[in-house]
C-alpha cells in the first residue's frame, strides 16, 4: 500500500512550546513528509474558529515572531529529514520588509513560505525575494479562479502550490468531488507540485484525494487534538497526534 | 480590469485568492452600475425619499460667536436617516448588491452606526442582513443592537481578538469567503481591498457635493473643511470634491483618547506609533507592535476606535494635502456640551472630535473666516456613554429605578410603579 504524503499545519507555541514540539513529535512518528508551521497573526482573517483561537492563545501569551523562528530552527534539528513550510500573513513580515522576512527564514533553515494575503500578482517581492534565496514561495489557489488566472499561475512554474479545495476558511468540512478533483486537474498543468487541503479530518479523505495530489495538507483536524488533549500532558499530545498522522499517511486501500 | 488600484503607495488588494472572485465581481458591477441612468436616478429617489437628503448647512453663528474668530458651519449630516452618513453608503451598495442579483448582505460595525444603516437599507430593499459586531461594541452600543435587530437584522456578537470593529472585520471576511455566490459584503468605511475604497468614497461625496452647492449658494468662501476619522468615510466623501484644489485646507480629526502612549488612542496619522502594513486586505498606516501585531486602541468612540485607516486619506495625509490632528475624549465631550448649549445640536462622539478640532481652528481665524464641520451623526446613541459622565448621579439613580421596576414586574404605564 502507498503511503500519502503529508503536510502538517502546526500553530507555532500552541499551546505551549513544549506542547507544540511534542505535537511536532507525533506528525514525525506519524510518518508526515511536511511540516508546515503557522506563525500566530492577531487578525487571521482566512482562518477558521480552532486556529484563530489557537492563535489568540498563543499571542496572549506574549509569543514573538523570534519564538516562531527559534521553533523552525528546532524542528530543523530534530527532524532534518522533514522539511518545513511557514505560512503566516503579510504583515508580519510586511513589518520587517519581506526580503528581511525571507533572509530569516532561510537562517532559521524554512523551505518554503505560504502567506495566503499577499497574491502571487501583489506579492511585494515575495517570489523574488525567495527565488533568490532559494525558499519555495509557495502561492494559494482557490476553486473560484477563472481559467486565465489559473494559466497566469501555472506560467510562473512555482515549485509548490497551496490548493484550498473550496471556498471558505479553514476548518469546515470539505467534500472532495468531482468539482474539486477538475480544479487540481487544471493546477496539474502547472507542472507544480499541488499541496491541497482544507478541511481534511480523517483517512478516507486523505486517500481519495492522494492520487490528485503531491501531498495532503492537514492543520485543524490537528489543532483540534493538541486543544484536546493538552490538559493531559506532553505524551498525550504526542500520542493522540501521531495516531491521527498515521491515519491520514496510510489511509485505508478503497 | 485590474483591481490592484492605488493611492500613491497605499490601498491594492492584498487578499486570499478566494476573495478575489468577488471582488472582481464588485469592480465590474460598480462601474456598470455607476454608468446606468436608471441605478443613480433610483438612488437620488432613495436619497431624497429614505435618507432625506439633502442635510442642510447650519451656520452656528452663536457658536461662532463665543468661541471667537472664524464663522462655523456645519453640515448636519447626522440629521440623514438612522442618524449619520452611514446611510449614504448602506442605501447605495445595498442597491447595488440587489442589482447583482445577492440576496443576503453582510456587515461589520463598530459603533452600531453602520450596522444600523445597513440593517436599515435591507429592511427597505428586502435583503436578509447580518451583522459583525465585536462583544465590547455589543455592550456599549446596545441602544443600535436593539434597532439592528427591530429591523429584522441577526446580529452576531464577535468574541475573537480584541472584540472590538477589528475582529468583526475578520469575522465578515471569513463568512464572505464561503457565502459570496449569494451574498455581498457591504463595508462601512473608506477602507479594505480595492475597490471598496473608490466605491465608499464615490457613496459618501454627496455630503462634499452638497456642501459645496449649499456654500455657493450661500456665497461663502471656504477657508477650512473638518471631519473625524475613523476609517475615513465621512472624511473622504466630505473633502472628495476639494482634494484636487489647492484650497479650502482638510482637517482630519483622529481619536486622541486618554493620552499619547501606545494603546490610548487610536491616532495613525499622527505620533510615532502608527506604520505602514497591510492588514484587513490594503495596504495603509496601522498601529501595530514591533512584530506587526495589530496593536490595542482606545476612544470613548466606538467609531474612531480602529487601528487603521482609508489608504486614500493616508495618501493625502503623507502628501500633506490633509492636515491631521489627534482629539482627547475630554475634548471631544466638552465639544458636545458645546454645540448643545450653543447651537441645540448634539454631536455624535465620533462628530464631536471634528467639532472640537474646529472649534480649535476657527478660534485661530478672523471673524470673516468660514470653518465648516462634518457633523458625521448625532449623539442620541451616545446617552449610555455620556449621561455617566455628565450627570452620574441622576443616571446612576435612573437605571437602578429601571432594573428595579424591570425585576418586579412593574406597568411602565404607571408613574411610580404599580404591579
Ligand atoms: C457618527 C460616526 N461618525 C464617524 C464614524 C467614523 O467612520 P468613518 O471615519 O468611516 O466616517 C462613525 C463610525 O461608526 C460614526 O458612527
Amino acid at each position: 500500500m502507498t503511503k500519502v504524503p503529508v503536510m502538517a499545519h502546526l500553530v507555532a507555541g500552541y499551546t505551549s512550546p513544549e506542547i507544540s514540539l511534542e505535537a511536532a513529535r507525533g506528525l514525525a512518528a506519524g510518518g508526515v513528509s511536511y511540516f508546515e508551521v503557522q506563525f500566530p497573526f492577531s487578525d487571521p482573517s482566512a482562518d477558521g474558529k480552532a486556529i484563530q483561537t489557537a492563535c489568540a492563545a498563543v499571542l496572549s501569551g506574549g509569543w514573538r515572531v523570534d519564538d516562531g523562528f527559534a521553533f523552525v530552527e528546532t524542528l530543523r534539528s530534530e527532524f532534518p529529514g522533514i522539511p518545513v513550510f511557514v505560512m503566516t500573513y503579510a504583515n508580519l513580515a510586511y513589518k520587517i520588509g519581506i526580503s528581511a522576512f525571507v533572509e530569516r527564514s532561510f537562517r532559521s533553515g524554512v523551505s518554503g513560505l505560504i502567506i495566503p494575503d499577499l497574491p502571487f500578482d501583489a506579492d511585494e517581492g515575495l517570489a523574488a525575494a525567495c527565488d533568490a534565496k532559494g525558499i519555495a514561495c509557495v502561492p494559494v489557489a482557490a476553486p473560484s479562479m477563472t481559467e486565465s488566472r489559473i494559466a497566469s499561475l501555472a506560467a510562473l512554474r512555482r515549485p509548490y502550490v497551496y490548493a484550498a479545495l473550496r471556498s471558505g476558511i479553514t476548518g469546515s468540512s470539505t467534500s472532495i468531488d468531482d468539482g474539486t478533483l477538475a480544479f487540481l486537474s487544471s493546477l496539474k498543468a502547472s507542472e507544480s507540485r499541488i499541496l491541497g487541503g482544507f478541511g481534511i479530518r480523517s483517512g478516507d479523505q486523505s486517500g481519495a484525494l492522494a492520487p490528485a495530489v503531491h501531498a495532503v495538507v492537514a492543520g485543524s483536524v490537528f489543532v483540534d487534538i493538541i486543544r484536546e488533549k493538552s490538559g493531559e500532558g506532553g505524551e498525550a499530545v504526542r500520542l493522540a497526534v501521531q495516531a491521527k498522522a498515521a491515519e491520514l499517511s496510510n489511509p485505508v486501500q478503497r | 480590469m485590474s483591481i490592484h488600484r492605488y493611492f500613491d503607495r497605499f490601498g491594492g488588494a492584498y487578499v486570499a485568492e478566494v476573495l478575489r472572485r468577488p471582488l472582481e465581481e464588485l469592480d465590474e458591477a460598480f462601474a456598470a452600475a455607476m454608468a446606468d441612468r436608471a441605478f443613480l436616478a433610483e438612488l437620488d429617489t432613495l436619497r431624497a425619499d429614505f435618507i432625506g437628503r439633502p442635510t442642510p448647512l447650519l451656520h452656528a453663528a452663536n457658536a461662532s460667536r463665543e468661541n471667537g474668530g472664524a464663522q462655523i458651519y456645519i453640515k448636519m449630516e447626522g440629521l440623514a436617516h438612522t442618524g449619520a452618513h452611514k446611510i449614504n453608503n448602506a442605501i447605495a451598495q445595498a442597491l447595488l448588491a440587489k442589482r447583482m442579483g445577492k440576496t443576503r448582505i453582510i456587515a461589520e460595525t463598530g459603533a452600531g452606526q453602520h450596522g444600523l444603516a445597513t440593517a436599515s437599507a435591507c429592511a427597505r430593499l428586502g435583503l436578509e442582513c447580518t451583522v459583525y459586531m465585536g462583544e465590547v461594541d455589543v455592550r456599549r452600543q446596545q441602544p443600535n443592537v436593539a434597532a439592528m435587530e427591530l429591523y429584522g437584522a441577526t446580529v452576531v456578537p464577535v468574541l475573537s481578538g480584541s472584540r472590538t470593529l477589528k475582529d468583526a472585520i475578520n469575522e465578515a471576511m471569513r463568512d464572505w469567503a464561503a457565502s459570496f455566490a449569494d451574498t455581498h459584503y457591504l463595508i462601512g468605511s473608506a477602507l479594505g481591498p480595492a475597490p471598496f475604497p473608490d466605491m465608499v468614497r464615490t457613496f459618501q461625496s454627496v455630503i462634499g457635493l452638497e456642501t459645496e452647492a449649499q456654500a455657493a449658494e450661500k456665497g461663502l468662501k471656504i477657508d477650512a473643511l473638518v471631519a473625524c476619522v475613523g476609517g475615513g468615510s465621512n472624511a473622504i466623501g466630505f473633502f472628495s470634491p476639494f482634494i484636487d484644489r489647492a484650497s479650502p485646507r482638510l482637517i482630519g480629526a483622529e481619536a486622541g483618547g486618554v493620552g499619547p502612549a501606545t494603546g490610548e488612542n487610536a491616532v495613525r496619522m499622527t505620533g510615532t506609533a502608527a506604520s505602514d502594513g497591510i492588514i484587513h486586505g490594503y495596504k495603509s498606516r496601522f498601529l501595530v507592535d514591533s512584530d506587526g501585531q495589530v496593536a490595542e486602541t482606545r476612544s470613548i468612540s466606538a467609531g474612531l476606535d480602529y487601528p487603521g485607516i482609508g489608504p486614500q486619506l493616508a495618501a493625502l495625509g503623507e502628501s500633506g494635502r490633509i492636515e491631521f490632528t489627534g482629539i482627547s475624549d475630554s475634548d471631544a465631550l466638552d465639544a458636545v456640551k458645546f454645540f448643545a448649549r450653543t447651537e441645540g445640536v448634539i454631536f455624535a462622539l465620533e462628530s464631536a472630535h471634528a467639532g472640537a478640532a474646529a472649534l480649535a481652528e476657527a478660534g485661530k481665524l478672523p471673524k470673516d473666516a468660514v470653518v465648516i464641520v462634518n457633523m458625521s451623526g448625532r449623539g442620541d446613541k451616545d446617552i449610555f456613554i455620556t449621561s455617566p459622565v455628565f450627570r452620574p448621579v441622576q443616571w446612576r439613580d435612573f437605571l437602578k429605578a429601571e432594573l428595579e421596576r424591570l425585576e418586579s414586574g412593574m406597568d411602565i404605564h404607571v408613574f411610580g410603579g404599580k404591579k
